[in-house]
């Protein structure tokens, strides 16, 4: 009997229209659109390209600052270029926006001037203060104690870091794919819909066919159990196929452990219809009124979760960070993301126990509501 | 005496302060084709949803094949089949897979079952349609698939709760027909319906419902001899004058007249020639007389008669 259930619950599964438009088509065409939206955006990552600089000396050539700029232009891939000119020229070329900043040597420090406020020019300005600031220190030390200068320019030449840093990082930790999260996200979360249908499909009180199955010899309980199955199984290939696309086709980088990826989308795609399965067990409204509660509930998590506006999460979690634990959606984008970011699973699994767990409370919660035996009214 | 298949005894069901079914009792004898009429929001479907553990009660019994009915009653939901007032099918699936999954929710055994379904689908006439989605039939033949759902299982009790709403004739009369094949073949049948004539063409027995009340209950003969009119005389012809009328109304059996459209109305209440009669008194005067016809009762005056009102609404 649960075979027969599951053999067409799967059937007709396939072939309901919202299962394909929602939960194939749509996250494709919103992938590809969130590709071509970020694309752009994507190639300006690469932050520390090359940039130019306009070094004028007044005063006559300066070998110390000469040798130290060489250092920095020299190698395969060097931060700065730096051309090397009067003042008039240097104006020119910023104003025509062929270099980001011109360095001039006083004779006593190194002044900078920009055009823009951006990384570069942050770069520049870091540049100078520190040049400044060892040749104030080597200058000092020189008229103090003329013999510890070897030993004060050894020790600036060494780059002491106070902080230790550790890199806890295996993928990449670009911002934008965030997006593909939160999209992966909601794509598990539209299985709402179909678990809905487990609901509806069963209860006499919401549908026509619900009533005829409570008619016949079937338990309720091997119904239920079918349907909800084989809507597991539906959104477990929505899922995966959602994730192939994104990385194999849009090349989302998921980081090397796309095994967990997979795992991580297929438990958020049953938290998804688990989900869908309460809010349809849950109350006394009609169907439709359940379907739009259903998309109102999904599409509030993944707003909050910041598929609308990307520092949505950040912001929740500043104020009100127990929506972020409980809210799925949130959970299982940061599930990929802990999976992105850290080396270490342990976050991960944090994350998919979470999953786990809702996905539990929420079936037993439709289980308990469903099974209900005779209706007040029809 | 044929065996008792449903007894209903004293069901109450209240929605609130509304009363649905105030202390009902019925029973259904094997082999019949009893008749539910009454018009909209009288009952008829509460009372199948409760007879099929569908709706809770307040108060009552039901009992089905002399065993209490449950929600849990297995055995018994095997015997029973039920065609809905909703056209109750899976839209994603085609004519032959809809009656397939129904049918294997009741028959287990492939082969039987398979034999099943083909035997539904004959009797329904959807041997064109098999590969058909429900979305391409016509409202007729989706009312068919629907019932071919319902029996394809041969359930001992089949219930069908206006199976012909927004039905086109032929469909219907294919519908009918096949209810009464189904008799034939030794199933019982409730069948509730608004549409006296269809419950007068193919009920054996028929109980009148009324604001959850059964009003009255019987052969469709038994019943119209319940009511004091026995046949309708109607005659096309000018206003008759005061005189004539009470002329007419004075002949024997008539019991009322009235004059209303361009008719003459004469009721007559049991015996015989009261045409002639009444046709006599308007020659004597020199009438000038158009269409004729006799009317018999039918279950809207039974139920007009009862209940002071139609049995339902003259666009139904």
């Amino acid at each position: 009997m649960f075979r027969h259930n599951l053999k067409y619950s799967l059937l007709a599964g396939l072939r309901v229209r919202q299962v394909i438009i929602w939960l194939l088509i749509f996250p494709i065409a919103l992938g590809i659109m969130f590709k071509v939206a970020f694309g752009g955006i994507y190639e300006k990552q690469d932050l520390f390209t090359t940039f130019n600089a306009a070094v004028v000396m007044p005063n006559g050539e300066n070998s110390t600052l000469r040798s130290v700029l060489d250092s920095i232009e020299n190698g395969d891939d060097p931060m700065m270029k730096f051309t090397y000119t009067d003042a008039e020229n240097a104006g020119k070329l910023l104003c025509d926006e062929k270099i980001e900043g011109i360095i001039t040597d006083t004779g006593t420090e190194l002044t900078l001037e920009v055009a823009g406020n951006g990384m570069n020019e942050t770069i520049l300005k870091a540049f100078c203060d520190r040049y400044n600031a060892n040749v104030r220190i080597i200058t000092e030390a020189a008229q103090n104690d003329p013999a510890s200068v070897p030993a004060v320019t050894a020790a600036l030449m060494q780059d002491i870091d106070t902080v230790n840093t550790e890199d806890l990082s295996v993928g990449n930790m670009n911002y934008y794919d965030e997006y593909f999260y939160n999209l992966l996200a909601m794509v598990a979360l539209f299985g709402a819909l179909t678990g809905l249908t487990v609901a509806v499909d069963n209860q006499a009180n919401l549908s026509a066919l619900g009533a005829r199955k409570n008619c016949s010899p079937t338990p309720k309980s091997v119904s239920l159990s079918a349907d909800l199955v084989s809507r597991f199984a539906l959104q477990t290939v929505c899922m995966a196929v959602a994730v192939t696309f994104e990385h194999f086709v849009l090349k989302i980088d998921f980081g090397d452990r796309l095994g967990l990826v997979y795992l991580a989308a297929i438990l958020g795609g049953f938290l998804g219809v688990s989900l869908g399965f309460a809010v349809g067990s849950i109350g006394t409204m009609d169907a439709k009124l359940k379907q739009s509660i259903s998309t109102s509930v999904i599409m509030s998590f993944c707003f909050l979760s910041g598929l609308m506006k990307g520092d949505m999460k950040i912001i929740i979690e500043e104020h009100v960070p127990v929506i972020n634990r409980i809210n799925p959606a949130a959970v299982i984008s940061d599930c990929f993301h802990a999976l992105n970011v850290y080396s270490d699973t342990k976050v991960y699994f944090t994350k998919i126990l979470t999953m786990v767990i809702m996905t539990v409370f929420f079936s037993i919660l439709g289980f308990i509501f469903t099974r209900r035996r005779k209706y007040a009214s029809l | 005496m044929a065996d008792t298949v449903v007894r209903i005894d004293s069901l109450v069901k209240r929605y609130k302060d509304l009363i649905a079914l105030d202390h009902l009792s019925l029973e259904i004898k094997e082999g019949e084709v009893f008749g539910l009429l009454g018009p909209n929001g009288s009952g008829k479907t509460t009372t199948i949803n409760c007879l099929l553990s569908l709706l809770a009660f307040d108060k009552g019994e039901i009992e089905i094949f002399g065993r209490k009915m449950t929600p849990t009653a297995y055995d018994i939901k095997r015997e029973i089949g039920i065609i809905m007032q909703n056209v109750a099918v899976f839209e994603e699936l085609n004519v032959y897979d809809n009656i397939n999954y129904f049918c294997g929710l009741y028959i287990t055994d492939k082969e039987q079952r398979k034999q099943y379904v083909e035997d539904a689908v004959r009797f329904v006439g959807l041997e064109d349609f098999r590969k058909f989605y429900p979305r391409k039939l016509s409202g007729g033949l989706l009312r068919r698939l629907n019932i071919a759902c319902g029996i394809a299982h041969k359930p001992k009790l089949i219930i069908l709760d206006e199976p012909t709403v927004a039905v086109d004739p032929q469909s219907r009369n294919r519908i009918l027909e096949g209810i009464e094949e189904l008799n034939r073949n030794g199933a019982t049948i409730i069948y509730t319906s608004h549409y006296m004539e269809e419950v007068e063409q193919i009920c054996t027995r028929i109980a009148i419902m009324d604001k959850g009340h059964k009003v009255a209950e019987g052969t469709k003969e038994e019943l119209k001899k319940m009511i004091k009119n026995t046949e309708t005389i109607s005659i096309e012809v000018k206003e008759p004058s005061g005189e004539i009328m009470d002329q007419v109304g004075s002949q024997p059996h008539v019991y009322l007249t009235e004059y209303t459209d361009g008719k003459l109305k004469v009721y007559c209440s049991g015996g015989k020639h009261n045409l002639i009669r009444i046709l006599g008194v308007l020659q004597e005067h020199d009438m000038h007389i158009g269409r004729v016809y006799s009317e018999l009762p039918t279950l809207n005056d039974v139920f007009l008669e009862i209940t002071g009102k139609a049995l339902r609404d003259k666009e139904d």
